[in-house]
């Protein structure tokens, strides 16, 4: 009896419900290191000396932190090109990950912009590419950054007929398309 | 708040988070013919820190910067006194 008694009460404690067990593995881990809080937080002041009327959401899994900045003013966080949520996101990483212990990699996103961004980079690349096969020559595309360029090398590893390669410098850096066979249907 | 000063306070904070040396931080504010003028200077061994790699971190401020001059109509720009 007093066994019984004694060890139920930390059968409870240990056997939580399913989704409490999934709440607290969210919190524990990689996940619960403090990181997408401090970073939410972080986010959140610079926002507000920007004035900006928004609040700031935290999407989290194992791997990253995603930020998602929401309401009034999510136009102006994101900015022209998203240029503005790019140096935002690229400040955080910048404070947060100083130390090399307990880096992980900040995403400042609003809604689905991030998705639908490289969705419209997956779409330019595929166009491109067939103008390129078509026309039988070297497709270079505006300079874009190490990130967005990826995103194009990695839509058309897979696309028959062309390869990827970048030119140019720092932001200058560029990439071009370029078809298997110049001078295309003549040949 | 004058929208000058929110800009030199961003300014100062994002700053103080990125160098070793939060207390060298100073951002002085010059009036200039189109702009004002953030002068910012910090300890000499953290430059590196506010400018970062090929100037990407004194950009990045300089855009969140422009976003704010766009929305107040006071424009101001970053130097970075060396």
């Amino acid at each position: 009896m007093d066994e019984l008694d004694t060890k139920q009460p930390q059968d409870g404690a240990l056997l939580v419900t399913p989704d409490a067990t999934k709440a607290a593995s969210k919190t524990d881990g990689a996940a619960g290191d403090g990181k997408a809080e401090d970073a939410a937080e972080l986010l959140d002041e610079i926002l507000e000396m920007m004035d900006l009327d928004v609040e700031v959401l935290i999407r989290e899994d194992d791997e990253r932190v995603v930020l998602d900045v929401e309401g009034e003013d999510a136009g102006r966080v994101i900015g022209k090109k998203g240029q503005t949520l790019d140096a935002l996101q690229f400040l955080l990483n910048k404070i947060l990950n100083r130390y090399p212990d307990g880096r992980r990699h900040i995403i400042v996103d609003s809604g689905d912009y991030r998705e639908r961004h490289d969705k419209g980079l997956e779409n330019l690349a595929r166009r491109e590419a067939k103008r390129a096969v078509a026309e039988g020559r070297v497709v270079t595309l505006q300079p874009m950054s190490a990130r967005d360029r990826r995103v194009i090398h990695l839509s058309l590893a897979k696309f028959e007929g062309v390869t990827t390669a970048s030119q140019g410098k720092g932001t200058q850096r560029r990439i071009q398309i370029i078809p298997a066979r110049r001078g295309g249907r003549r040949r | 708040m004058d929208a000058v000063d929110a800009m030199r306070d961003l300014v100062a904070f994002l700053a103080r988070s990125l160098v070793d040396d939060p207390e060298a931080v100073e951002v002085a504010v010059v009036e200039g013919d189109r702009a004002w003028v953030l002068e910012l200077s910090v300890a000499e061994e953290d430059l590196g820190k506010v400018i970062g790699k090929e100037g990407r971190t004194a950009r990045a401020i300089r855009t969140l910067l422009a976003s704010m001059s766009a929305r107040s109509g006071k424009r101001a720009v970053l130097d970075i006194l060396e």
